[in-house]
């Protein structure tokens, strides 16, 4: 019943804008990929492309094999989630979730039936005769899921379901979406903006950005291994450091930064390393300590904040501004000169940007 | 202090309806009560009047002729402009609003070069040999109805237009994406939804047909006098001013229940009012 | 939305639209026409029933009298209309519900209802002079357009920028004509237009409001046609058309048609 969806070399305009340029997907049975970036990144373009309320310029999407790209969008059959829930006011709860089994021909008993059974999974079967004016925005989100679900759709999309409502609701309905997507096995797009909702529910994240996927992979592989500069900067490495190879020594490598400093890497940690890079991590990758007597880049410590689990600071040094974390037991004084050491389990090492 | 200065503002608007309008229209009601024949001595030779009954029926007939017509080109031309791109939409709205704003002498005029035994209607007719000799149009109930519906479709056009405009895409959407064909989506999901605006635009044409006076004067005159044209004929030409407040009393009373009777019908059904 | 329009819906929207600018066509052209009678196509052009509307004394006076009528109850209708809007907007709490059902009453009832009460009751009753029953009718005409675009233009209005005015040292009144006024500007122009177009249109209440010397432009365009069917009424309808487009014109420029359409 769930199937794969395809989408190949998928180029979209708005008017003359271009909005997605050569965008390639494929999502496999039963996984749920978010689509995660900026607004304005394409994301919710490449949902509606699917659910067939935009037309491609040129590309196709195939779902289950099938060639979906010219197909009207009522005869594709893709569960639909709203970010303002879409439900008909007109109609009770009941009605609602109802709708599309009524479009299929199925009605009376079967009907009912289908429908209260899907009410009873989502919690609502007590309010099914309200209006959806009466109910609340957790309540609403439960009955466009139901409605949604109800007419067991090999795809489902949701277009940022959960931004209209408070946090912690927005944290128990992302938990209950993906028990229930779990459990029937639908092949799944969820389009968010919220990093955390995305890595939390996904198998596998595309990160976007002006019409493209930067990169599709795992939650794990896109915190800890980013692909590019983009990516890196948006899952939350503050420190990019352009560095440049300056001697090879085995399975040593020693390269510069701006304003000369030089550090040396192994190879066991970060694989190849080409002649010219950026040296990437998080605050917590820079280890500061007043041991200046250690390798790492000299720093003069700027203003100091208080994380929980660590200090941060902020460090002039050779290579501009950087972030890192120095240790609780150890806070040190604005203006003191420390070392920067990277902690090579936390760095990775990227490609340089091209030049803007 | 604040309450004071709440009533302070409003006050010169309200003294001028109260005094100007509520007051005299109050009393042009209560004289049709105080005559010396008894209470409802006007109300009985009114209806007791065969000719009166005929001109009351008269009018609510083309009223209702009117408001049908009126309601069904205007949710037609209303959905297809809220459907249209852009640019056109802001066309079409211009030329809906352009006879909105046009006086209803002007308008009525037109029909009357139209329709008249040497009108254009008459000699394209001729022309075409679809006829022997110019048809009597004018002075007919069809010429009050075709001016009328020409009078009100704008009005229906734009007040239903925006009543379709602000249906969420959502909706569509989601209604399409559950399956729904696009005439299963007008049925279901944009009918339904417009119906209270059908209601205010029905309420809108029907009072205003029920009281018109220009376009059944000009295009109706003696032969098809309603309520409007009688009670002016009563009031400025043979002064019995008994009997024009009668009508204004009937026309007042018919009025108001009209609307009410549909505001509570547009509230019932609407359901984004909960 | 792809969702394609069926061309039967479109070929009838076309012929709404033809119904509807047509006739108003065949007005202007029957203006033009050269002949002593009303005809259209026009056969020969000329302006010359144009200069016959100006050489009958009655429609001269009366054009003047419906612009007076129409500029006085306009800024009537405005200067108590403004602040009763602010009012019902600003002190919702405080006035009664049935306050803003009274200031729709002019619209409730019928037009010849008011303009026969007002004769019977008021021109009548105490001798009132007719051109200042007119202005009083044409006031309560043109007043709920003014009430209801002004108090859709203050929906909008964030009240506390009032009070952070006046925490700033503004005095009140000096608050609503610096603060105020400017940011409902378009509800203003838009109110104004509204109800002069209205005035200057109006049939139903100025009809019980004729004597001697005094009408207005569309009773005399009326009882000209009882007359004469000649083309000078299509040539006061041009003008008045004409009228019409320059005040479409003023709104297009400063606020956009589509703002009529609300």
């Amino acid at each position: 019943m769930t199937q794969n969806l395809s989408i190949q070399n998928i180029t979209a305009h708005y008017g003359t804008t271009k909005v997605l340029e050569d965008l390639s997907l494929d999502i496999a049975e039963g996984e749920l990929v978010s689509l995660l970036g900026a607004s304005g990144c394409g994301k919710t373009t490449t949902l509606r492309l699917v659910a067939g309320f935009l037309e491609p310029t040129s590309g196709t999407i195939e779902l289950g094999g099938k060639d979906l790209t010219r197909l009207p969008a009522h005869q594709r059959n893709i569960g639909l989630v709203f970010q303002n829930y879409a439900l008909f006011p007109h109609l009770s709860v009941a009605d609602n979730v109802g709708f599309g089994l009524k479009q299929r021909g199925i009605s009376g008993e079967d009907k009912a039936k289908r429908v209260g059974a899907m009410l009873e999974r989502v919690g609502l079967a007590h309010l099914a005769d309200r209006l959806p004016g009466a109910l609340s925005g957790g309540q609403k989100q439960r009955v466009a899921l139901a409605r949604a679900l109800v007419i067991e759709p090999p795809l489902l999309m949701f277009d940022e379901p959960l931004s209209n409502l408070d946090a912690k609701l927005r944290v128990d309905m992302r938990v209950e979406i993906r028990q229930l997507q779990r459990a029937n096995g639908t092949t799944s797009v969820y389009v968010t903006h919220d990093q955390e909702e995305a890595f939390s529910i996904s198998d596998r994240v595309a990160i976007m950005h002006a019409g493209r996927i930067m990169q599709l992979d795992t939650p794990e592989v896109l915190y800890q291994r980013p692909a590019n500069a983009f990516v890196a900067r948006f899952v939350g490495f503050e420190n990019l450091i352009p560095m440049k190879v300056v001697a090879r020594d085995g399975a040593k490598v020693t390269a510069e930064m701006a304003g000369g400093v030089k550090l040396t890497l192994g190879l066991e940690h970060f694989g190849a390393i080409p002649d010219s890079f950026i040296l990437a991590c998080r605050a917590d990758g820079l280890a500061v300590t007043d041991n200046v007597n250690l390798e790492g880049i000299p720093a003069t410590l700027g203003l100091r904040t208080y994380l929980g689990r660590a200090y941060q600071y902020q460090c002039e040094t050779g290579a501009g501004l950087l972030l890192a974390n120095g240790p609780l037991t150890r806070p040190l004084d604005i203006g003191a000169n420390a070392k920067l050491v990277p902690v090579p389990e936390q760095c990775t090492i990227l490609a340089p940007e091209a030049e803007a | 202090m604040k309450r004071f200065s709440g009533w302070t503002l409003a006050s010169p608007a309200t003294l001028l309806v109260v005094i100007f309008l509520v007051l005299p229209v109050l009393a042009t009601i209560a004289t049709t009560f105080m005559t010396p024949a008894g209470p409802f001595a006007t109300y009985t030779s009114f209806f007791g009047s065969g000719f009166r009954r005929t001109v009351l029926w008269r009018t609510i007939q083309i009223s209702a002729i009117t408001t049908i017509i009126s309601l069904v080109i205007g949710f037609i031309t209303a959905f297809v402009v809220s459907r249209a791109p852009g640019w056109l939409k802001s066309i079409l709205i211009i030329a809906a609003v352009f006879p909105l704003l046009t006086g209803v002498v002007v308008r009525s005029f037109a029909w009357l070069i139209i329709l008249g035994k040497n009108g254009i209607l008459n000699s394209t007719l001729l022309s075409l040999g679809l006829i022997s000799e110019p048809a009597t149009m004018l002075y007919t109930q069809g010429a009050v109805i075709v001016a009328m519906v020409y009078l009100f479709v704008p009005l229906m056009i734009l007040t239903l237009a925006g009543v379709l405009e602000s249906i969420p895409d959502d909706l569509i959407q989601a209604s399409a994406s559950l399956g729904a064909r696009p005439v299963a989506t007008f049925m279901q999901v944009i009918f339904p939804l417009a119906v209270p605006g059908l209601i205010v635009g029905a309420v809108l044409v029907f009072t205003g047909s029920f009281t018109a006076y220009a376009t059944p004067q000009l295009l109706g005159g003696e032969a098809q006098m309603v309520m409007g044209t009688l009670m002016y004929q009563q009031a400025m030409v043979t002064f019995d001013w008994v009997s024009a407040s009668t009508i204004a009393a009937i026309m007042v009373v018919i009025t108001i229940a009209v609307v009410l009777l549909m505001t509570r019908i547009a509230r019932r059904l609407n359901p984004m009012a909960v | 939305m792809t969702n394609k329009l069926h061309p039967a819906l479109i070929a009838f929207t076309v012929l709404v639209f033809f119904f509807l600018v047509g006739p108003l066509v065949i007005v202007i052209g029957s203006a033009l026409s050269d002949t002593t009678y009303l005809t259209f196509p026009p056969q020969g052009l000329s302006l010359r029933w144009f200069e016959n509307i100006f050489q009958i004394s009655a429609f001269r006076r009366t054009i003047i009298t419906s612009l007076q009528i129409a500029f006085l109850s306009t800024f009537i209708a405005l200067l108590i209309g403004i602040p009763a809007a602010y009012a019902l907007n600003r002190y919702r709490i405080q006035l009664p519900g049935w306050l803003s059902t009274l200031f729709i009453l002019p619209v409730l009832v019928p037009e010849l209802v008011l303009g026969f009460s007002i004769l019977k009751n008021v021109a009548a009753q105490f001798s009132a002079p007719i051109f200042l029953s007119l202005v009083i009718g044409h006031s309560l005409l043109v007043l709920p357009y003014v009430v209801r675009v002004i108090s859709a233009s203050l929906a909008s209005f964030d009240f506390s920028i009032e009070e952070a005015a006046i925490s700033l040292g503004s005095p009140p009144l000096k608050t609503f004509f610096t603060i105020l006024l400017p940011n409902v500007r378009s509800g203003v122009i838009a109110a104004f237009i509204l109800s002069f177009i209205t005035s200057i249109n109006d049939v139903s209440i100025s009809i019980f409001m004729t004597g001697p010397g005094i009408s207005t432009l569309p009773i005399q365009i009326l009882a000209h046609m009882e007359q004469f069917f000649d083309p000078t009424v299509a040539s006061v309808s041009v003008l008045l058309m004409a009228l019409t487009v320059a005040v479409m014109a003023v709104v297009e420029r400063t606020l956009g048609l589509t703002f009529l359409a609300k």
